[in-house]
């Protein structure tokens, strides 16, 4: 299940006003979540729980619930 | 005895027959062994592609697309494409955000403009791309997946390759790369074994490039500065190359960082948003057991060099060893086979601070101690081959510290561009190509400080504006011809991004959310992604005296409404 708190740091730094993210949606099904702005959704999300995420855990993350997850997580 | 003609083939065959049993390419891929080719097996393995592309009727001077993901089978593949005299292009493998519809037609445009003959791909894309074979007028010929079959058989080695080529001359075609655009209306770059074998010795002896070097790269191999400093100069040179998947970098950045550690790369070549997101995304705990001493040059290029972006970049990794003088600039363009001019190894690119006042007006003045000066960044001196003119709007050749445009003429440089008599009249002229980039020269160091052009540069890859407001004019509610895009630095990543101001005739809420939701996808589609878009009612665009709307103008007048963030 996808936080408010995720959903909202995505949705503000891709700039939009909504959009239905679910555990399953990839980043490529979400408008403006190209291979540069992954790296600003990246580094808001980081900021928003206050964690540091590792390249590698980056690389293996299939869906936003795995993002979700992740910093879950970390975030204790 | 028959002298052996001046071509790639027969270089990487010298190469090969001198150095047999040493790594020419070392395939890199996060968490796994690397994948090594030592010249003996790369070329036998070339050899054994090209019989099949013989057999499936690949042609000397017929045009070999290749749209291949990152794998271990593409180096052999390019340069079987080769070894038959074919002409090798690379083009971007389509991401899943890209429609069908117009990556179709993209190739098709490339079709047109290039003449494309073969397709060589993965079977994934035959669907996408079987009905472009049909299309009246197509040129292309044929896909084939030359790379389905093979695998570690392939990389076995053990078949003959000592074989040189004969009925290919240093004048003939050996590649094409495509300059810029996105849907089609890319320029298509033709160069001869003899520009790109010119160019290679001559920036080799730039940057005192030899053996005992290590290319370690990221960069994909449709872009100019990868297939041509990173993989070429590789093959070239003898010097061994660690590629990685440009997709897994962008995710995990230090991925390169432990690339040059364990292979003790000496060379990488990099876009100024890569020396910001290095800094940015690497964490200090990945770089526990990093070693950089090895790195003896990181040359910014691409993009325009900005000095914080080196500055935090070195910040980051000082502490593993890595040294201030290994940073480095180039100016390069496909046009020029790669580059015009390079900072000296060894020592750091020029910094000066100019009066912004000034430079807008055309002239250099340098200050010191005022916080409102623009840091320029040197991309150093021209390499062997190659001189540069600054001219100004009249053609007249300018001194030191005046800001004009940027005229190449070099030993490299390209033909014009293929089927483009128009685009290649107005850009070469006397043989100097006209670059459209704006910048000066002092202390013999030339620095870039804009570009006539109005093409926006994200990442590293070139964007036509035009591409964006034709895509976007089919949007429902938008107003044809009344849209404009354009290129924003973005500081935090270190490289521009997309904006858009658009006239619509709709209002409310729920109209603007839906006009908003469309653009983007419109963009998408020809992968592109807008960062900020401005609505704005019927007739606030400013039209430039064509009766178009100005760019620069409205850029400036939505900045006095909305602050740039």
């Amino acid at each position: 299940m996808i936080s408010d708190k995720l959903k909202k740091s995505i949705l503000k730094t891709l700039e939009l006003e909504d959009w239905d993210i679910r555990d399953e949606t990839t980043a490529d099904q979400i408008p403006g979540w190209d291979s540069l702005n992954h790296v600003r959704v990246i580094m808001d999300v980081e900021k928003a729980y206050s964690v540091r995420l590792k390249g590698l855990e980056i690389l293996k993350l299939k869906n936003i619930g795995e993002l979700q997850r992740l910093v879950d997580s970390k975030h204790g | 005895m028959m002298q052996v003609p001046r071509t790639l083939w027969n270089r990487w065959l010298q190469n090969a027959q001198n150095n047999p049993d040493q790594d020419a390419v070392i395939h890199w891929a996060a968490e796994k062994d690397p994948i090594r080719w030592t010249w003996s097996r790369l070329m036998s393995a070339a050899c054994a592609l090209a019989e099949r592309l013989a057999g499936a009727g690949v042609q000397k001077g017929q045009v070999c697309a290749l749209i291949i993901r990152h794998h271990p089978d593409f180096y052999p593949l390019y340069m079987a494409v080769s070894s038959i005299g074919a002409v090798p292009a690379v083009l971007q493998y389509p991401n899943s955000r890209i429609h069908p519809d117009k990556f179709r037609q993209g190739i098709e445009g490339m079709s047109r403009h290039s003449g494309l003959d073969w397709i060589l791909t993965e079977k994934e894309l035959n669907e996408k791309l079987a009905p472009s074979l049909s299309r009246p007028g197509s040129t292309i010929r044929g896909m084939i997946f030359p790379l389905e079959t093979g695998g570690p058989a392939l990389r076995g080695g053990g078949g003959e390759w000592r074989r040189a080529q004969y009925d290919v001359n240093e004048s003939d075609e050996c590649l094409l790369q495509h300059s810029s655009g996105t849907t089609g209306l890319q320029k298509a770059v033709m160069l001869s074994h003899a520009a790109v074998l010119n160019h290679l010795d001559s920036y080799a002896r730039s940057i005192d490039a030899g053996t005992d070097d290590k290319i370690a790269s990221w960069l994909p191999l449709y872009h100019d500065m990868g297939l041509i400093a990173a993989f070429h100069m590789s093959l070239a040179l003898a010097i061994p190359l660690i590629q990685l998947d440009p997709f897994e970098w962008v995710a995990a950045p230090f991925l390169l960082l432990e690339a040059v550690s364990k292979e003790k790369g000496t060379l990488t070549w990099l876009p100024n948003f890569a020396f910001n997101l290095t800094a940015d995304k690497v964490l200090d705990e990945e770089l526990d057991h990093v070693s950089l001493k090895s790195w003896r040059m990181i040359i910014n290029c691409s993009e325009p060099v900005r000095h914080e972006s080196m500055e935090k970049f070195f910040r980051k990794l000082s502490s593993r060893g890595l040294d201030r003088h290994a940073l480095s600039s180039a100016y390069a363009m496909a046009e020029t086979t790669f580059a015009v001019t390079q900072s000296a190894p060894g020592s750091e690119p020029l910094v000066v601070s100019v009066d912004r006042e000034k430079l807008s007006k055309g002239a250099v003045s340098v200050v010191r101690g005022d916080s409102n000066a623009r840091v320029c960044v040197s991309s150093g001196k021209t390499i062997g081959g190659c001189e540069v003119r600054i001219l100004d709007k009249d053609g007249e050749e300018l001194p030191e510290d005046r800001v004009g445009e940027f005229v190449i003429r070099s030993d490299s440089m390209f033909r014009g561009y293929r089927n483009d008599p128009a685009q290649t009249d107005k850009a070469l002229k006397n043989g100097w190509y006209h670059s459209g980039d704006y910048g000066f020269r002092h202390r013999d160091a030339y620095f870039i400080v804009g570009r006539k052009k109005d093409m926006i540069i994200v990442g590293g890859n070139n964007i036509f504006p035009e591409d964006i407001e034709d895509a976007l004019s089919s949007v429902p509610g938008m107003i044809p011809g009344r849209i404009v895009a354009f290129g924003e630095f973005d500081p935090e990543l270190g490289t521009e991004q997309v904006c858009v101001i658009a006239e619509s005739g709709t209002a409310g809420a729920d109209e603007h959310k839906r006009l908003r939701r469309e653009a983007m996808a419109a963009a998408a589609a020809i992968d592109v992604t807008i960062r900020h878009l401005y609505l704005v009612p019927p007739r606030w665009l400013i039209k430039s005296s064509s009766g178009k709307p100005a760019r620069k103008a409205n850029r400036e007048r939505i900045h006095e409404i909305i602050p740039i963030v």
